[in-house]
């Protein structure tokens, strides 16, 4: 593409993304902390107003799902420790594992939805209230952003196979990483907070 | 490496899908003035209505069609109309129109960069902000009308399509069209952010940089932090219209009907919708407050006064502005301490603010004042801040705010402090930076002529707001004629409806001047204004990465302006120093 010739003209377009690629990707999760912090802040302040308001106990998938994403975080780490030590074949396989293990968190994320909606949880209609359709709402919303992190885990296991990565160059592993360990924390987060707080 | 314009770009990627920061800025510029100017027009015709209820105008009937049987509008389309001038003037013309033009302009030329951190994503925010104005656009004209609920779209009225014709499909494209709005917002702030703290030359301390850059930092970083929450707030909006859930609504009736909604708040929307409204203030006024910082020191050719203070109470605002969105939910049974508590964090803006003013007004002082549009402009901001600040201070208080809340006073602050400002900003920034965005000179006469039309105007027109406001008249109201106790204000609508048809009709002066000097303005000298800034370092046609050779490197701040030496002589020979003049031997004991 001509319009990006700018960078082109000059040396420095690695650097400036090797300057700038982690900085955007840290602000992109800031304003995605924000958007489940509205939510939660949300939750507290329907809790708070409605005397319909009313808890339950979290399906035992959930806590499947925990196990999954903590596991498959330090799976990813040790292929990125790996890698810096000159080591491609363990992120080969760690990048897939991770990726099998996203997927299963989703399959384990379902069975939790399933598990919520056999016990008369809903999400939506007239058997819902906003304390059934939240729980929903934030579980949901946070498998979608872990859909965009499955698709970053893909092209690094894609790119490790083709051998694109090395000791010098694991920018691309260090920002999926980022994100996959963001969205096990946000997970944990939203976990803990369902559990104990909403 | 003097390989610019090594090929010829086609017309698609140079002009359309461009990612050169300048174009994209004034891709940003046009798109903000047309809506801009749509919302003018709407704000025209719904005062011809509260100046002149039930009359019948031509130009009424010519606009809206079927929105004006004979002429006379719609009580339902007033509705619409003052919400959609709201959201247009809020979102598009001073958000985006605003940050979206001035922060992709300065940020890379002032700091000295080749240009945005990514100039992918900047593109993809342009072309977000687009698609979302031409569906805000288009939500005009669908069945039932645009949006109606006002520009804070509250539910219960917004969340039920059935509750009036502008909660149908009008509100879903409202809601659609911001969602995209939010995303593009996101993705400017990000750049934003990003390129100044990672791209700056060499020698470009953060405390070398100009206040521009400094207001465009904390207006990103203020949209980064609330415009997700917005977005938050919008999602669970369209799922209680469109699948069924009840985050805003309970036990609710409509038309002796019960609804199948339970456990919701309404108030729940208020505050994610206020946590970001009021930074939302602040997001449209920095910018401003930025801009007119450089163009005071510049044109009063003195230092800005209080470099640090002002960054200080940027960044003091930029805070406060997160903690004080209670200050509009004063009347939905808030408990009395929470009130005192917003009540408080409130007030405190009142010190950066001041802090902001007396240093403007200190710069100028004794200053060798050009006044060139843009000062005048920039002055003008100074006083709307004042004069709008001061009532900001009733408001802000929950024991008077109860008295005037939902009424004109309201309507009066807001205008003056927030829109009046920020719109200051825009047009001081717009003349100060047409040299820089097109090349060429706008006439400074016309110019001036303008500002006076505009500032005259625009005091005529939300000064007596205040009045209608304390004598109890409610916003939003399709006319103030069928009550007798509104009868003998009439009058002050007819003068405030005067003030803004010619305010109007001076706005084509601007239109004019920008479209002429534009095309056919004498070519612009590379510094016109005598300024440091590095922007003027650059040649006056654009070029891809800004600097035909090396970028200059930076050797002290942007406001030496007439400085002089011991023996009262300007240092370096001018009565400015531009940031890339290394430091004279006589300097080299100070601190920069």
């Amino acid at each position: 593409m001509t319009s990006v010739s700018i960078n082109n003209q000059f040396d420095t377009a690695e650097d400036i993304k090797k300057k700038t690629a982690k900085p955007l990707l840290w602000i992109a999760i800031v304003s995605i902390v924000m958007l489940f912090g509205g939510w939660t802040s949300a939750v507290i302040v329907s809790k708070g107003s409605s005397p319909r308001w009313f808890s339950f106990d979290l399906p035992f998938a959930f806590t499947i799902s925990t196990l999954i994403i903590v596991a498959s975080s330090l799976i990813f780490h040790y292929g990125l420790f790996s890698i810096r030590k000159g080591n491609s074949n363990v992120l080969k396989l760690a990048s897939i594992i991770t990726l099998v293990l996203g997927v299963m968190f989703i399959v384990s994320q379902y069975y939790g939805w399933k598990d919520l909606y056999s016990n008369g949880i809903f999400a939506t209609g007239s058997k819902s209230t906003s304390a059934s359709s939240f729980i929903y709402l934030v579980t949901v919303f946070h498998v979608l952003h872990l859909l965009a992190g499955i698709i970053s885990v893909l092209v690094v296991a894609i790119k490790s196979l083709k051998e694109k990565y090395n000791q010098e160059n694991t920018l691309g592993v260090e920002l999926s990483i980022i994100y996959w360990h963001f969205l096990g924390g946000l997970w944990i987060y939203l976990f803990l907070f369902l559990k104990y707080v909403a | 490496m003097s390989t610019h314009h090594h090929h010829e770009q086609d017309f698609l990627f140079k002009y359309i899908f461009s990612t050169d920061h300048k174009m994209i800025s004034k891709q940003f510029l046009i798109t903000g003035f047309i809506m801009g100017f749509i919302g003018m027009i709407m704000s025209t015709l719904f005062r011809l209505q509260l100046g002149w209820p039930g009359e019948s105008f031509w130009i009424v009937d010519k606009l809206l069609g079927s929105w004006a049987e004979n002429g006379v509008m719609a009580p339902d389309k007033y509705l619409a109309l003052v919400t959609m001038h709201g959201t247009i003037m809020v979102f598009f013309l001073l958000t985006a129109g605003l940050s979206g033009t001035f922060s992709n302009l300065l940020i890379p030329l002032q700091i000295g960069a080749r240009d945005m951190a990514s100039g992918f994503l900047n593109m993809l925010s342009y072309w977000f902000f687009f698609v979302s104005s031409v569906i805000m656009l288009i939500s005009l004209g669908v069945e039932g009308g645009a949006a109606s609920a006002g520009w804070t779209i509250y539910p219960p009225l917004s969340a039920l399509p059935q509750a009036i014709p502008g909660s149908g499909l009008g509100m879903t494209l409202w809601l659609i069209s911001m969602a995209i709005f939010i995303i593009s917002s996101l993705l400017g702030s990000l750049n934003y952010v990003v390129t100044i703290l990672n791209l700056r030359t060499k020698g470009m301390t953060m405390t070398r940089m100009p206040l521009t850059v400094w207001a465009f930092l904390f207006t990103a970083l203020i949209g980064i932090v609330s415009f997700p929450v917005l977005l938050s707030a919008a999602i669970l909006l369209i799922f209680d219209r469109s699948f069924g859930t009840s985050f805003y609504l309970s036990d609710i009736f409509i038309g002796g009907q019960v609804l199948e909604y339970s456990g919701g708040s309404p108030i729940l929307f208020e505050h994610l919708f206020w946590f970001l409204g009021h930074p939302e203030v602040y997001i449209v006024l920095l910018p401003s407050l930025g801009i007119t910082s450089e163009i005071i020191s510049t044109m009063s050719r003195k230092p800005i006064f209080g470099y640090r203070a002002m960054i200080g109470s940027m960044l003091a605002i930029a805070f406060l502005s997160t903690i004080v969105w209670g200050h509009h939910m004063f009347v939905t049974g808030m408990n009395p301490f929470l009130g005192a508590v917003f009540t408080f964090t409130t007030l405190l803006i009142a010190i950066p603010s001041a802090v902001k003013v007396f240093n403007y007004l200190t710069t100028l002082w004794k200053g060798n004042i050009k006044f060139s549009p843009a000062t005048l402009f920039s002055i003008g901001l100074v006083s709307t801040f004042i004069s709008g600040g001061l009532t900001g201070l009733i408001l802000g208080d929950s024991a008077l705010d109860i008295n005037v809340h939902d009424t004109y006073f309201v309507v009066g602050h807001f205008h003056i402090v927030m829109g009046l400002s920020a719109v200051f900003g825009m047009f001081a920034g717009v003349y100060h930076w047409f040299p820089k965005l097109f090349g060429r000179m706008m006439d400074n006469k016309i110019g001036s002529i303008h500002f006076w039309i505009t500032i005259v105007c625009s005091y005529g027109v939300f000064f007596p707001m205040h009045f209608l406001g304390l004598a109890g008249v409610p916003r939003r109201y399709y006319t103030n004629s069928e009550f007798p106790l509104f009868e003998n204000l009439i009058d002050i609508n007819v003068v405030i409806s005067t003030f803004a048809i010619v305010i109007a009709f001076g706005q084509l002066l601007f239109l004019y001047n920008f479209l002429y000097s534009a095309l056919r303005g004498p070519k612009a000298p590379q510094n016109p204004w005598d300024s440091n800034s590095l922007e003027w370092t650059t040649p006056v046609e654009h070029i891809h990465g800004n600097w035909p050779g090396e970028i200059p490197e930076v050797h002290r701040w942007p406001y030496d302006y007439s400085k002089v030496d011991e023996s009262g002589e300007f240092v370096g020979g001018n009565d400015f120093i531009p940031q890339t003049t290394p430091l004279f031997q006589n300097e080299k004991n100070e601190k920069h």
